[in-house]
């Protein structure tokens, strides 16, 4: 029973993530898009920690939390990038 | 079995605020509001479905990793909000129709200097 629910909630958050592509693709500013794909992050993560329990395959819990971080330093260069025009 | 119905709860309560984030992600006018959606629905979502998993999975070490990744999610989102609405009012970005702006600081700074040029006038007017 548990399996079926946690399927359905990950095709519903794959749904949701393809709606957040349509803001990121009519977004009018690039920070739209930031918005967007800060969305999509949280998504996936929620993904990666249902098929870590589907599976029981734990170790993709390590898999998600990299993840976090290296889409928070990304979204930090990017930031960095638009505020002052030069990352490092 | 009770916990299996309580995560199916949560699992669905924290799919609810995200469907709720991604709405008014679609369908708000402005940068800033679609911020204001994104930034407490997803971090409240994430966080109930983190609770859930808890429950389902019931092992310490996982749990503890588990915790980590949700002090991770509520830091980031708020740091992430804050610098986004930072640079968009920076690069002055433009707002929806009908909104307006009070800025306190700005404010602020006029006045004080409105009040110093009045005394320094009053100043010299004494002094003749």
């Amino acid at each position: 029973m548990i399996n079926t629910v946690l399927y359905i909630i990950v095709v519903g958050l794959v749904i949701i993530s393809l709606v957040a592509i349509i803001r990121a693709y009519y977004g009018p500013t690039v920070l739209d898009r930031m918005v967007a794909m800060n969305v999509i992050t949280t998504n996936v993560v929620m993904i990666i920690l249902m098929f870590a329990y589907i599976d029981r395959s734990f170790y993709y819990i390590d898999v998600a939390f990299v993840f976090v971080i290296g889409v928070f330093i990304g979204t930090l260069c990017i930031l960095k990038l638009l505020r002052e025009g030069h990352i490092i | 079995m009770v916990l299996q119905y309580i995560a199916i709860i949560f699992l669905f309560g924290g799919f609810f605020f995200l469907l709720v984030g991604v709405v008014g992600l679609l369908r708000l006018p402005d940068v800033y509001t679609r911020m204001h959606a994104m930034g407490k629905c997803d971090t409240l979502g994430a966080g109930l479905m983190l609770i859930a998993l808890m429950l389902l999975i019931g092992d310490l070490t996982n749990i503890t990793k588990l915790l980590l990744i949700g002090v991770m999610i509520a830091t980031i989102n708020p740091i992430i909000t804050h610098l986004i609405a930072k640079t968009a009012y920076n690069r002055g970005t433009p707002m929806a129709e009908g909104s307006f702006l009070i800025n306190e600081y700005v404010a602020s700074q006029r006045r004080r200097r409105r009040e110093q040029v009045q005394t320094i006038k009053k100043g010299d007017e004494s002094s003749k």
